[in-house]
């Protein structure tokens, strides 16, 4: 089973064709779910730890946790709603060679953080700012998802339909990941915060939140309303240099 | 001595999205069991998004939901079958009820496939015009792959008709999606949460 599974993580870099085709075929599909699960939960961890190196301390060990299981609760959430988008365009699969590919997907992409984690590390240790910082982090994660879903395309057809079935897929992929993500930041973590907290409250969405990422790296800035009253109430009491999204954390 | 064991031979089952989308033409009750499951599935989908309130607003979700695609076939499919019929294309009212609970079934099975996402997105999503435009996506690519379920069907029966028939019949069929799209999007607009409910 090892040396199997040691094949696995081999064949998710070298052969994602074969790994599809192990999936279409169904069989005995543990060595690659063990592979894939492995290399989803270390390969997240060590890019969620690196992401966090930003801000150090506790939030390393959060960011190594959570970026794994956001990974893996979004993947719990997307396998129905791919096996049903590819079955209702004419492609069904088994939904155990569904929950293969997917995971094989993940966790290929996973590996693909793993080789970007020295370059962000590295990019951070020279000074990257936090704004910046969060839109890398994304370009990491679109470069993974690129790896991931040209293993999803093998599995389901390299052709026009197969196109159409993955595009839908990623659609539903990126928003749901995105969302997921989204409710268990921090993951960079505040510079200013005194504390790290394993949660922060719920407010707004990942879209919101891309938007305003997006702007602020250009110098744009867009305070919630919450925070504009309190600047409001600061600034009445004593006027100072404005503190922009200096309560937002990713 | 050895012993000789009966051996079984395990045939593959094919999986429920499967059996829900396939092609294959069965009875009428048969069908109408398809269509019911579709509708069933769809409903799925309408109580995920209900979750976003709770109560009773779980049970309009469900019902609204299934009640676009049920609207679609009673009110749609029979209409189809006329127009079809009137321009002489070589379909039969068994052949029609296959093709559209096969659609429709395609479209319930989307909408539950979404229904875990679509739980989250609702139940998280703060903004109530993100949380309508979430749905909304779920209703479109549901219906927009229920629809291409339908004119395959549809198509794949006019193969020996001349070009002028065929070419009427892609007319009327192409009348028929946007006639389906509106009153799928009409009942649909009952759903609560694409009026802004919080």
């Amino acid at each position: 089973m090892n040396s199997q599974v040691l094949s696995v993580f081999d064949e998710l870099l070298r052969s994602p064709r074969a790994i599809a085709e192990r999936s279409r075929a169904g069989g005995d599909l543990r060595p690659l779910f063990v592979a894939s699960l492995l290399a989803l939960v270390l390969g997240a961890g060590v890019f969620g730890a690196t992401l966090a190196t930003s801000r150090g301390g506790l939030q390393l060990l959060y960011s190594g946790v959570k970026l794994p299981l956001s990974m893996v609760a979004t993947m719990l959430l997307v396998v129905p709603a791919f096996h049903a988008i590819a079955a209702g365009l004419g492609r069904p699969l088994s939904f155990s060679g569904m929950v293969g590919l997917t995971l094989a997907a993940a966790g290929r992409g996973a590996l693909v953080l793993v080789a970007l984690s020295p370059l962000t590390w590295l990019c951070f240790d020279r000074g990257l700012t936090y704004h910046p910082g969060v839109l890398l982090a994304v370009a990491c994660y679109g470069l993974a998802g690129v790896a991931a879903l040209d293993l999803v395309l093998k599995g389901v057809g390299f052709d026009a339909r197969g196109f159409a079935i993955v595009s839908l897929f990623a659609g539903v992929l990126f928003v749901t990941g995105g969302q997921t993500a989204w409710m268990l930041r921090p993951f960079l973590g505040r510079p200013s915060a005194p504390s790290v907290p394993f949660f922060r409250h719920r407010e707004s969405s990942f879209w919101d939140a891309v938007q305003q990422s997006s702007l602020s790296s250009f110098g744009v800035y867009q305070l919630s309303k919450a925070a504009a009253d309190g600047e409001a109430a600061v600034r009445a009491r004593a006027p100072g240099p404005r503190l922009e999204n200096a309560d937002e954390s990713r | 001595m050895e012993q000789s064991f009966p051996t079984m031979i395990s045939v593959p089952r094919p999986s429920l999205g499967a059996r829900l989308t396939s092609p294959e033409t069965h009875g009428a009750a048969q069908e109408l069991a398809r269509l019911a499951v579709g509708l069933g599935l769809a409903a799925l989908y309408g109580l995920a998004l209900g979750a976003r309130s709770g109560g009773m607003s779980l049970v309009q979700h469900a019902l609204a939901a299934s009640a676009g695609l049920a609207a679609v076939a009673v009110l749609g499919i029979p209409a189809l079958f006329v127009l079809l019929a009137l321009v002489n294309a070589p379909v039969s009212p068994g052949a029609m009820l296959s093709a559209g609970a096969r659609s429709l079934a395609s479209a319930g099975f989307v909408l539950a496939g979404l229904a875990p996402s679509a739980a989250l997105l609702a139940v998280t999503i703060e903004s109530s015009d993100a949380a309508a435009f979430v749905t909304r996506a779920g209703l479109t690519l549901a219906g927009g792959i229920g629809l291409f379920q339908l004119a395959s069907s549809v198509r794949a029966m006019l193969h020996d008709l001349t070009p002028e028939a065929r070419l009427k019949c892609n007319a009327l069929l192409f009348c028929f999606s946007l006639f389906a799209i509106m009153l799928a999007a009409r009942v649909w607009y009952s759903l609560p949460i694409l009026k802004g409910a919080a």
